[in-house]
């Protein structure tokens, strides 16, 4: 072995033992502080089981409508029945009028009203056309839809009957009058997310966010500590980095990598079998795509925590923008129609390709082919984040030296 | 007695100001923040619903008729068609990227297979994971489809020489008319921003008590900020919070005008009702600030406990999944939430414009909210006085 090598050797040896205690001397702060054990690891264990306990039901039963029957008919009376025999509305209450009706709805006895006219019966066997009215409560957005699907349904279904029965009177009848009531077939898929569930639809997305928030919020604190515990208000203590920026950095988040990589694979792997929600994605594409997604929000975090002058500040601060980040991430108002201004905006934050991505390989069963943009967009925010948080860094550390060489300085009086 | 009462009130009302000045983080959690998020939410939900999301036609048939529903599906309002793709296997993938959130399907031979009375089948898939743009796509998908099926109908019944009265009784029976209680149209943006704004709002009031007086304990100026009162607790807590009672009732205040007047979302009542119960909204939060800093007079805990209970409260509201269908232990738990009985009110006046005293109940409770404080009162006097408790 030539003296060159050995002396590379030597530095490679020097390399890893300072990462290494970087990596340690960071795992024993976290445990040690009360705060960065709740954010850190309280927080990603306990959000997520919250969330899915209380989205459980993912989808609304039985909601309780009043149905006002003027007609009082063996048709409308067969229309309520069915109504009642669906999975998603039940009649609760049945009233002659409106106004009673009203009364139960304002007292929330009800959420919808189904109203069926007094004339009912009498067009239906005149041949002409009726109408049933209904009222839905929207102060959620879920009455709206299932107690208008459920009456469309079975409005539907009973129209088909009435112009079999209508096409007979006319002297069609047999095949030819099937055909004539349905001359043409249509179904209707919905993908990806079967019986519309809400859980299925918003845990996926705000997992990504809690993995990032949390995260965030952690390394915010654990630099916020350190700046106010430390001397000079200093990130890194002196005596760990001995001037090498690169060795601070990369054991630190090796530290929080291993952490969340735990984390991951509980929020990402485990709940969603726990609480039943979608999970057909490849589980090596999923392992692949979330890597740089960790990595950029480690950098992306260090970076912005560098700013931050106490170790409460990031949480007064930022706790409300994970509300922005999980609206700006696209999962709800579709990203298409989101407006260019905050679609840009929006890349700022690891969250936004994290959530499309997971989407699309966790609940949409695309590959890594699939999200490429995503996963590129990624590896550049993680490349990115590691420079910016190279430079705050370098110049934390600069600010200090220059204190520390100040105050060497014999004092001339 | 009152006089000192007076005075105390005064000095700590100036102290609290100064120090409000002295330190931006006061500004950006107040005004900086709540007027970010109005911006943002009220740009972001411009649009009241999604309108022209892309959706792609899968058209193997190339007959007139399928050009006929091309041009249907064009005219709807919230799809636009932006690709015409060859398979189905192209169109799923294009779904998988997301750059459409639905497709029809039509396949080869349909329009023969109408005249040959083969009753075809026309498919149409849309994307559920994205359940807002899946939902919406949906039913304007179903609808074009129906009308292409009445379409047909209407043809050959008119071919079989019926009366055009008749024929209209044998298309459609039962018609169905759909009206939404409060709401003229369903407007994404009301069902959300009434929710979400308020919800900011009281978190950051969570957070912002919490901060204003832990930090008193932290940097140990809390004997300052007692002494300055004579040691009473109340004048010392009252002229603390007072401005920011104020700051944050303005900006709610601001977000009641925003959402109300400047977009018009449904208000059924005097916008009056909505202001009372923001300021009730601002000084229940407030109440439950004193309680998380008066349990744990240690400022890193109170924030957490602020913003852990802050959060949630949005969840709880339940707006976007109702309560009612939440499992039974949430339903009990989200009464301890100010923004549940915000939410009530919102609904029970501005929603609904019912009598008021449907809505007496969750004023009383807002209002209970206020008496959380007295069971920290003389613990948090004595950490006060005594600052006994470690800064960390």
């Amino acid at each position: 072995m030539t003296l060159k090598q050995k002396r590379k050797q030597r530095t490679i040896i020097s390399l890893l033992n300072d990462i290494l205690a970087v990596m340690w001397a960071e795992f024993r702060t976290m445990f040690k502080d009360r705060g960065v054990v709740i954010m850190l690891v309280l927080a990603p264990l306990v959000y997520p089981v919250l969330y899915g306990l209380i989205y459980k039901n993912e989808t609304l039963t039985k909601v309780p409508v009043a149905a006002v029957d003027c007609s009082e008919s063996q048709t409308s009376r067969e229309l309520l029945r069915h109504l009642d025999a669906t999975q998603s509305v039940q009649i609760a209450y049945r009233f002659n009028s409106l106004e009673e009706a009203k009364k139960a709805f304002n007292n929330k006895l009800v959420h919808g009203v189904v109203y069926i006219p007094a004339d009912f019966a009498k067009k239906l066997n005149y041949g002409d056309q009726t109408t049933v009215s209904i009222y839905c409560d929207i102060s959620s957005f879920m009455y709206y839809r299932i107690i208008n699907q459920a009456c469309t349904n079975c409005i539907l279904d009973m129209n088909k009957r009435i112009q079999l029965d209508r096409l007979n009177a006319n002297g069609i009848a047999g095949e030819e009058a099937e055909i004539i009531a349905n001359p043409v077939q249509y179904s209707g898929t919905a993908l990806y997310n079967e019986g519309a569930g809400f859980a299925s639809f918003l845990l996926p997305a705000l997992l990504i966010i809690i993995l990032q928030q949390t995260l965030f919020l952690g390394i915010g604190m654990i630099t916020g500590t350190s700046r106010e515990e430390n001397r000079f208000h200093e990130l890194v203590s002196t005596t760990v980095h001995r001037g090498k920026i690169l060795r601070v950095i990369i054991g630190k988040s090796v530290c929080y990598f291993a952490l969340y990589g735990v984390w991951s694979f509980f929020m990402l792997g485990v709940i969603p079998h726990v609480f039943d929600l979608p999970h057909i994605g490849i589980t090596a594409d999923l392992i692949l795509f979330i890597i740089p997604f960790l990595l950029s929000v480690i950098f992306f975090s260090m970076t912005v925590s560098v700013f931050l002058p106490n170790r409460e500040t990031g949480m007064v601060l930022f706790l409300s923008f994970s509300l922005v980040l999980l609206f700006i991430s696209g999962f709800s108002w579709p990203p298409s129609n989101i407006h260019w201004f905050w679609k840009t905006f929006a890349w700022i934050f690891p969250s936004t390709s994290g959530v499309q991505g997971y989407l699309k390989i966790n609940t949409m069963a695309g590959t890594l082919r699939t999200v490429s943009q995503e996963y590129i967009s990624l590896w550049i925010q993680t490349g990115l984040y590691f420079m910016t948080t190279f430079i705050t860094y370098r110049w934390q550390i600069k600010r200090i030296s220059n204190k520390l060489a100040l105050e060497s300085e014999p004092v001339l009086s | 007695m009152l006089k000192n009462l007076v005075t105390g009130l005064k000095t700590t009302l100036n102290r609290e100001i100064k120090r409000m000045l002295s330190r931006p983080i006061y500004f950006i959690c107040t005004v900086l923040t709540m007027s970010f998020c109005y911006v943002f939410f009220l740009t972001f939900f411009n649009e009241g619903q999604p309108n022209k999301m892309p959706i792609a036609v899968v058209d193997m048939d190339h007959s007139s008729l399928s050009r006929q529903i091309t041009r249907n599906l064009e005219a709807t309002q919230q799809a636009e068609i932006i690709m015409h793709l060859n398979s189905h296997k192209e169109a799923r993938e294009e779904l998988q990227r997301g750059n459409i959130y639905g497709f029809m399907e039509i396949k080869r031979g349909f329009s023969k297979e109408i005249i040959s009375n083969r009753r075809p089948m026309l498919n149409f898939y849309v994307n559920d994971a994205y359940l807002i743009a899946g939902s919406l796509l949906n039913k304007d998908l179903m609808y074009m489809s129906a009308a292409t099926s009445i379409g047909v109908q209407q043809k050959i019944l008119r071919a079989k020489g019926m009366e055009e009265n008749r024929i209209m009784g044998i298309l459609q029976p039962i018609a169905i008319d759909t009206h939404l209680i409060g709401n003229a149209w369903a407007n994404y943006g009301t069902y959300l921003l009434n929710v979400i704004l308020p919800g900011i709002l009281q978190l950051m009031v969570m957070l912002i008590t919490v901060f204003a007086i832990g930090v008193e304990f932290k940097e140990r100026t809390a004997h300052d900020w007692i002494g300055s009162t004579g040691n009473k607790m109340f004048p010392a807590l009252t002229g603390k919070l007072l401005p920011y009672t104020i700051v944050f009732t303005t900006l709610g205040i601001i977000g009641n005008l925003l959402l109300y007047s400047y977009m018009r979302y449904p208000l059924n009542t005097s916008i009056g009702w909505m202001f009372v119960s923001t300021f009730l909204l601002v000084v229940a939060s407030q109440s439950l600030g004193i309680l998380f800093i008066g349990i744990t007079p240690v400022l890193r805990d109170g924030v957490t406990i602020a913003g852990f209970f802050g959060m949630l409260g949005v969840s709880f509201a339940g707006s976007a999944f109702p309560i009612e269908q939440m499992p039974y232990p949430t339903r009990i738990f989200s009464d301890l939430f100010p923004m549940r009985h915000y939410f009530n009110i919102y609904v029970n006046q501005a929603l609904n414009g019912m009598n008021v005293r449907y809505s007496l109940i969750s004023i009383l409770a807002l209002v209970s909210f206020s008496i959380l404080p007295f069971f920290v009162y003389n613990r948090l006097r004595n950490a006060a006085i005594r600052q006994n408790y470690p800064v960390k």
